[in-house]
């Protein structure tokens, strides 16, 4: 006993110091956007900055700057040529730059899954339909009296999963790509020329829950949310009520989803919607850094002041960090050989994307 | 509703709220002034201060940049002939004719007027509408959408000039350069040459920069002289008070069309512009004016893209879908002060909407005011050698190019299409016409397609369609009845007019031969290899590059067979020439050794090359600019460009 003590009292000693070591005092954090100052990465990274902040060892100066471009890739390049090994570069980022890099687009110089994760939000989406189309409950999807019409943006970027979610239900759905933005597209919902939808956490908590009570709208699943097991499979915090996309196939054909359909979504997804705003580090930045940024996200989950906010915003979701989640992007983000040329197939071949 | 008008007008007249309207109003005003650095980056650089003030004085901030930009950017359009933004286009067209001809005080009066009276109805409107706007927004759909583009291009045609073969031309050449990049149809990139840089396609701020900036200032480094013959006189604005009140009526006309431009997401911000100038020219008697300096086309175009940027804000509010950047970002910042705009968000923040309406109107009454003060003050500036206005005015374009992804592709491709532009301009190829063009490429085709998709054929019965459709049909019936009558009554005046108009090409050609040979060519080299990529993308990504194609390269194989005979040599003027090649080469060298040698050698080159100054004033003066520029960037980017073979800034 004595001794235990004795060597956990060695080891409190020897991790304080190192621990002390990483401080960023008097440092300037930049946080490179790929997308420009009005879209949501931009203000969810304006949103965490002040926790960062104030959480971080030594309070650092987060600079939350914007790099759009090339869909994302530019501002991702220039985090692959630019970014320091200390941990005061970090690339916030979306399923946008980690579609092309995992499905091996023109372009793409950086080297995503070797990065370092230093947290991660969860960016929900919930689809949902018009009561038009005759259907009450998610799995009452299969039987829509209407023909479904999906409107999106482009299939190989933020499309992609719920693309995917209807392979693995199996739903007869005409997707119409092309618009530019959520916003438009749900409009066009609201106009009564798109009857399915997917809307990410703030826009569904602001424009698509009033509808919803209204009776115009009828709420169907959530992209689900990661179990103990780094499965896909669980309730997203954002919609308690709502099923995952896994429930809603055990639902309707009476088992598990698996296959290549599922192993696709899930992989897509995880980095879309669990995983969806990751801030990513270079390669090389020591683990104490990250530890720190994993102390530091531990810390602002607990702050009420977050806890407050992130309830207005995001019904409340929290930041993810360390080991496991870390672990979990990289494998989204490194999909089997199957798995990549099963996408690649699907796009080339039922979307026209040219690789 | 009234009440909560009177109570937000209390909490904007705090002092720090009313002084954060106003710094946002004198930031507006400055970068709408800079070609280049219009609303997006006037707003950008606000926006680190937003985010420590309090919610209204944030709002407030933003919006008094963002109202005030389009009465301020008359100056650069009048005075250098560039338009900030395509809706400035018609701005610069007349008002830009009407400075040369030493009549700028008018041109300017009657902006700025127009622009207040614009801004005004906006918050009229925005005050009245947002209640009941809500339907109004839901009832244009994709079709309608795709309507309100082929209205703006209707009306854009105004912009053509005389010479038909040419501007068609031209308004092609913009059409293929909006189809670069993604296509929406289908999942094509195209004519991005391998280049990630195109992914996205062109900026419009370089595009539009590229081809009226650049060219304005190879003009003013070369020539020594002002713009106008004699001095710009802007002290009497009797002249502009007289012509604003004598356009009244056209001006209220022009913001209400502005307004409804407003309501249209993406496309409604220029076309109303373009919309309003077609009606001024419809509705005038005597066109003969038009394009040589008409006060009328000013008074249109600034009554109605002040109104369009305030009104802009309803579908904003109402649907969260910004129509236009400055417009998202500012939804950006609603969002970060935890406002979610939506169908609740009048009920439940009804305040704020008419801290909005306050904002924009005081800021429309007063940016006038202060654009009055200032102009005596900037128009002395015109007497000064160009090339010294020039020197700053370089950097400033590269600095505002350099916001769209900054990447060493923005100051390359603005001194590329520097080039086009300057091109165009000696060959005598009307320019408007191409930004009309690039501006409308992308809309027309997504919604186009999108109607398509999801409606088959029969959007075309749509009654929104029908409307919308017959603001072109009716003022075309008009006038084909017209042209038929008086094709009855003097069967030979059409014969004539066709002499005329067959007629008109020599008459430019004089000016520019060589110019108009180069650019032919170019263009229909460029046309025919867009034909031959065209083959390898998906059937649906043809439609909006073919009707660019098509036409452009017929038209492009007629102009060249045109030009051919007319060519002379050593016609291109030679020191214009050596401008261009150097900016051209300071590009080169900025992507090679980074920002600051080629900065210092450029700024150096200018001032004592070509503004001829004493070396020691040209030293301080010099080295202010590029102190300036320096600051410019660091506060709008964070850092300068770095070399790539030598990792220097």
């Amino acid at each position: 006993m004595g001794k235990i003590i004795l060597a956990a009292a060695f080891a409190a000693m020897m991790s304080g110091p190192a621990l002390a070591e990483v401080s960023f005092e008097g440092k300037t954090i930049d946080v490179i956007v790929p997308f420009g100052p009005g879209g949501a990465t931009f203000v969810s990274a304006k949103f965490l900055e002040p926790y960062f902040e104030k959480h971080l060892p030594g309070n650092p100066e987060i600079n939350v700057i914007d790099r759009p471009g090339g869909g994302s890739i530019l501002g991702a390049n220039w985090f692959e040529q630019n970014a320091k090994p200390d941990g005061t570069t970090i690339l916030f980022t979306t399923s946008s730059t980690a579609n092309p890099f995992v499905l091996g687009q023109e372009g793409v110089d950086y080297r995503l899954a070797d990065y370092r994760i230093a947290y991660s939000h969860p960016f929900s989406a919930v689809a949902y339909v018009a009561p038009s189309t005759g259907v009450t409950k998610a799995s009452e999807i299969k039987d829509a009296s209407a023909p479904l019409v999906y409107g999106g943006i482009a299939a190989a970027a933020s499309d992609l999963p719920g693309l995917l979610s209807f392979e693995v239900l199996d739903l007869d759905v005409k997707p119409v790509l092309g618009f530019n933005g959520r916003g438009p597209v749900r409009l066009a919902f609201e106009q009564g020329s798109v009857n399915l939808d997917y809307q990410f956490t703030p826009v569904y908590l602001t424009q698509v829950l009033p509808s919803i009570e209204a009776g115009d709208v009828v709420p169907l699943w959530t992209g689900g949310s990661i179990d103990e097991n780094g499965k896909l499979t669980a309730r997203d915090p954002i919609a308690p009520d709502l099923p995952s996309v896994f429930e809603v196939y055990e639902e309707i054909n009476g088992q598990a989803p698996s296959g290549i359909e599922w192993d696709a979504f899930q992989s897509i997804a995880s980095v879309t919607y669990a995983y969806g705003l990751t801030g990513y580090m270079h390669p090389d930045t020591p683990q104490e850094v990250l530890d720190a940024f994993a102390a530091a996200v531990d810390a602002i989950n607990a702050d009420p002041e977050f806890q407050a906010e992130s309830q207005k915003v995001t019904n409340g979701a929290r930041l993810n960090a360390g080991p496991a989640t870390e672990e979990a992007i990289k494998a989204a983000l490194s999909p089997s050989p199957e798995v990549r040329e099963y996408l690649r197939n699907l796009l080339s071949e039922k979307y026209g994307v040219n690789f | 509703m009234v009440e909560n008008a009177i109570i937000a007008l209390g909490a904007l007249f705090e002092p720090m709220r009313l002084a954060a309207l106003f710094a946002g109003m004198l930031v507006g005003i400055v970068f709408g002034m800079l070609p280049g650095l219009g609303g997006v980056a006037a707003v950008s650089i606000l926006l680190p201060f937003v985010y420590t003030m309090d919610n209204y004085s944030g709002l407030a901030m933003l919006l008094g940049a963002v109202s005030v930009v389009y009465t301020s950017d008359t100056i650069t359009s009048v005075l250098i002939g560039a338009p900030g933004s395509p809706a400035s286009a018609p701005t610069a067209i007349e008002g830009h004719a009407l400075a040369k001809e030493g009549k700028a005080a008018t041109a300017l009066g009657v902006g700025f007027l127009a622009s207040m009276v614009g801004g005004l109805t906006g918050a009229l409107i925005l005050f009245v509408a947002i209640p009941v706007a809500g339907p109004l927004v839901l009832l244009l759909g994709t079709p309608e959408l795709f309507m309100f583009a082929l209205v703006g291009l209707f009306y854009a045609s105004s912009m053509l000039g005389k010479n038909l073969a040419k501007g068609l031309a031209a308004a092609c050449l913009g059409l293929l350069l909006g189809v670069v990049g993604p296509a929406q149809a289908a999942a094509d990139f195209r004519f991005t040459f391998g280049q990630v840089y195109l992914l996205d396609g062109f900026s419009l701020t370089i595009v539009a920069l590229g081809l009226f900036g650049v060219a304005e200032v190879i003009a003013m480094l070369a020539s020594g002289g002002g713009i106008a013959q004699e001095r710009v006189k802007v002290t009497h604005w009797a002249a502009g008070f007289a012509e604003f009140w004598r356009a009244r009526f056209l001006v209220l006309r022009s913001a209400v069309i502005g307004v409804f431009g407003g309501f249209v997401p993406a496309v409604g911000a220029s076309a109303s512009t373009w919309v309003a100038y077609g009606h001024a020219m419809r509705s005038s008697r005597d066109r003969s004016r038009f394009g040589k300096g008409e006060v009328r086309g000013v008074a249109a175009a600034e009554g109605a893209n002040n109104a369009t940027v305030i009104s802009d804000l309803v579908p904003t509010l109402l649907f969260s879908v910004p129509g236009g950047p400055a417009a998202a970002i500012f939804l950006g910042a609603l969002f970060s002060f935890g406002y979610y705009p939506g169908p609740r968000m009048i009920t439940q923040n009804p305040d704020l909407m008419f801290v909005i309406v306050w904002s924009v109107a005081l800021t429309s009454v007063v940016g006038a005011a202060i654009c009055f003060a200032v102009t005596p003050a900037i128009a002395r500036l015109t007497r000064i050698p160009f090339a010294i206005i020039a020197t700053p005015l370089v950097l400033v374009m590269v600095i505002g190019a350099y916001q769209s992804t900054s990447t060493m592709g923005d100051i390359f491709m603005l001194f590329a299409l520097g080039g086009l532009g300057w091109l165009m301009k000696h060959a005598g190829w009307p320019r408007a016409p191409a930004l009309v063009g690039f501006v409308l490429a992308g809309p027309m085709e997504q919604y186009f397609w999108l109607s398509n998709q999801l409606f088959g054929w029969s959007w075309l019965a749509r009654p929104g369609v029908l409307i919308i459709g017959s603001v072109i049909l009716i003022p075309l019936a008009i006038h084909g009845a017209r042209w038929v009558r008086a094709a009855r009554s003097k069967p030979q005046a059409s014969v004539s007019e066709h002499a005329t108009a067959g007629g008109a090409a020599p008459v430019d050609a004089d000016d520019g031969a060589r110019a108009n040979l180069i650019l032919s060519i170019l263009v229909t080299v460029a046309f025919s290899y867009a034909l031959l990529e065209m083959m390898s993308f998906n059937p649906s990504s043809r439609l909006m590059p073919g009707l660019a194609i098509f036409p452009g390269l017929a038209l492009s194989v007629l102009l060249l067979a045109r030009a051919l005979p007319q060519y002379r040599a050593g016609q291109l003027p030679a020191t214009e020439a050596v401008v261009l090649a150097v900016l051209v080469a300071y590009a080169g060298f900025v992507w090679a050794i980074g920002f600051s040698i080629p900065t210092i050698a450029l700024i150096a080159w200018m001032l004592l090359a070509r503004a001829k100054m004493r070396w020691w004033i040209a030293a301080i003066y010099g080295a202010a600019v590029f102190a300036v520029s320096h600051v410019l960037f660091g506060t709008l980017r964070g850092d300068v460009p770095v070399g790539a073979l030598v990792p220097i800034g």
